[in-house]
C-alpha cells in the first residue's frame, strides 16, 4: 500500500455552477459513452466522450460514486478532469423521484423526431440514474458487481 | 414652531429612505458575492474546456462544425436581451437596453425576420412603453441562474439553428469585466465563428491524446457544449453585473441620504433656537410691560 500509493491520480469534476470534486484518488471508473472505462495511474493521454452513467473513485478502501450527465473526461499526467453538465453523488440521487420522474418523461407525448430524440435522451438519462442509485443503496461502497 | 417640525419630519422620512437604501445595499452585496462565485466556478470550467479544444485543435483536426460556419444569407435572426426584474440599480437597463435596440433597428433593416426575445421584467416593460413586438420573454432568471435553465434555452437555440429556422443569434447583455467596470456589449453568439479563445498554454497542447470515440466525434459534442457555456456566462455576467450595479447605486443611495440628513439636521437645530430665542423674547417683552405697568 505504501509504495503503490506513490504514483496517484488527481481527478476533478468540474461543472458550469461549480467544482464538485477535487480529489486523490487511486483508481478511476468513468462513463464513456458505449460503457466504463477504468484509469489507474499512468495511464496514456485521454480525451473520451461520457455518457449517462456512474463514476467511480477509490482512495484507500473508501469509494466516491457519482452520477455523471454526459460531457467529456480528459486525461493528462494523472490529473482526470471530468466537463460534466450535471454531476450529483450518488447518495443525494432518490429512487421514488427519479421512477417519478422517468414515468413522466415516458408518458410525454413525442411526435416530431426532435421531441422523440429528446424523449429519448431524458428516458436514458433517468434510467442511468436510476441504476447510479440503485448501485449505491444496493451494498456498502467496496466492490462494484454488475 | 411649524418650520422646525416640517423640518423633524422630512428628516424622518429620509432616515426611513436611507434604511431601506442600506439594507438594499447589505442584499445587493451578500448576493453579489455568490453570484461572483458561481462566476468563478463556471470560469474553472471553460477554461478545462478551452484547454481540451486547443488539444482537439492540436491534434491535427479540421475544426468544422455546422454551428462555426456563418451562412452566406441571414435571413432569421434572433436578439436576446438580458436585464433585470427589478430597479434601483442604477444605469443597468437602460444602458443593455440603450444597446438592444440600437442593434435591432441596424437589425431590422437587414434581416427580413426578426425575433425578439426578452429576459427581466425591465427589458418587457421597456418594450412594451415603446410599442415594440417582443416574441418571447422570460423573468425566471433571478440572481443565480442555472445551468439546467439555461441548457432548456440553449439547446432551443441549437435545435433552431441546426434546422436551419435560425441563422443568427445576438445576445445583449451586460460583461462583468470588474467590481468598477461592467460594460453593457451586444454578442454574436451563432453562428460561434471560431472555437478557441484566449492565449493557448503551449506546453499543454504539445501533447498526444488518444480520443474516444475518435476526434471527429468528441467535436461533435465539444461545439454545442461550449456554446452552451458561453450563454450561460451571458447569463452569469448579467446576474452578477446586476447586483454590482444595485450596490453601487444604493451605496451612493445611502451616502446621499447622510448628506440630506447633516444638512437637514443643521436647519432643522438653526429652526429650533431661532425658535426659542424668540420665545425668550416673547417672555422677556411680557415681563417688561407687566414691570412697566
Amino acid at each position: 500500500m505504501a509504495g503503490a500509493s506513490e504514483r496517484i491520480l488527481e481527478c476533478v469534476i468540474v461543472t458550469p455552477e461549480a467544482t464538485v470534486l477535487e480529489h486523490p484518488a487511486q483508481f478511476v471508473v468513468v462513463p464513456l459513452y458505449d460503457g466504463e472505462l477504468g484509469i489507474a495511474p499512468g495511464h496514456t493521454p485521454l480525451i473520451g466522450r461520457l455518457g449517462f452513467g456512474e463514476m467511480r473513485l477509490t482512495e484507500g478502501n473508501r469509494t466516491w460514486r457519482f452520477y455523471i450527465d454526459g460531457g467529456f473526461v480528459q486525461v493528462a499526467d494523472n490529473v482526470i478532469s471530468v466537463l460534466t453538465p450535471r454531476a450529483i453523488a450518488a447518495e443525494k440521487l432518490d429512487t421514488a423521484v427519479i421512477g417519478e420522474q422517468l414515468q413522466t418523461v415516458q408518458t410525454r407525448p413525442a411526435n416530431s423526431p426532435e421531441t422523440l430524440a429528446a424523449r429519448e435522451r431524458s428516458i436514458a438519462q433517468s434510467r442511468a440514474q436510476l441504476r447510479v442509485a440503485r448501485h449505491a443503496g444496493g451494498r456498502p461502497a467496496t466492490s462494484a458487481a454488475h | 414652531m411649524a418650520k422646525a417640525r416640517a423640518l423633524d419630519k422630512r428628516r424622518k422620512s429620509v432616515r426611513n429612505i436611507r434604511k431601506i437604501t442600506r439594507t438594499m445595499e447589505l442584499i445587493a452585496t451578500a448576493r453579489f458575492k455568490k453570484a461572483m462565485d458561481r462566476a468563478h466556478a463556471a470560469t474553472a470550467y471553460t477554461k478545462r474546456m478551452t484547454a481540451l479544444v486547443a488539444d482537439l485543435a492540436h491534434s491535427g483536426l479540421d475544426v468544422d462544425h455546422p454551428l462555426l460556419v456563418e451562412r452566406p444569407t441571414t435571413e432569421r435572426a434572433t436578439l436576446l436581451v438580458l436585464t433585470g426584474n427589478r430597479g434601483l440599480c442604477g444605469g443597468y437597463n437602460s444602458n443593455v437596453l440603450r444597446l438592444a435596440l440600437a442593434r435591432l433597428t441596424e437589425l431590422q433593416t437587414t434581416i427580413p425576420q426578426l425575433r425578439v426575445e426578452v429576459s427581466g421584467k425591465r427589458g418587457l416593460a421597456a418594450f412594451k412603453f415603446r410599442g415594440l413586438a417582443v416574441d418571447e420573454c422570460f423573468t425566471h432568471f433571478e440572481d443565480k441562474p442555472t445551468f439546467g435553465e439555461v441548457d432548456v434555452l440553449a439547446t432551443r437555440y441549437l435545435e433552431e439553428y441546426l434546422a436551419g429556422r435560425l441563422d443568427r443569434l445576438d445576445v445583449a447583455y451586460t460583461k462583468f469585466q470588474s467590481v468598477s467596470r461592467q460594460i453593457a456589449t451586444v454578442e454574436t453568439l451563432l453562428p460561434l465563428g471560431s472555437l478557441a479563445e484566449g492565449p493557448v498554454d503551449e506546453r499543454a497542447s504539445r501533447k498526444q491524446y488518444e480520443f474516444l470515440p475518435s476526434a471527429a466525434s468528441i467535436l461533435e459534442e465539444v461545439v454545442p457544449t461550449s456554446f452552451k457555456i458561453k450563454l450561460f456566462k451571458c447569463f452569469l455576467d448579467a446576474a452578477v453585473s446586476e447586483q454590482v450595479a444595485r450596490m453601487v447605486a444604493m451605496k451612493s443611495a445611502t451616502e446621499n441620504a447622510d448628506g440630506l440628513i447633516k444638512m437637514l439636521s443643521m436647519t432643522y437645530n438653526r429652526a429650533r433656537q431661532s425658535q426659542i430665542t424668540s420665545e425668550i423674547l416673547d417672555v422677556l417683552g411680557g415681563v417688561e410691560a407687566l414691570k412697566s405697568s
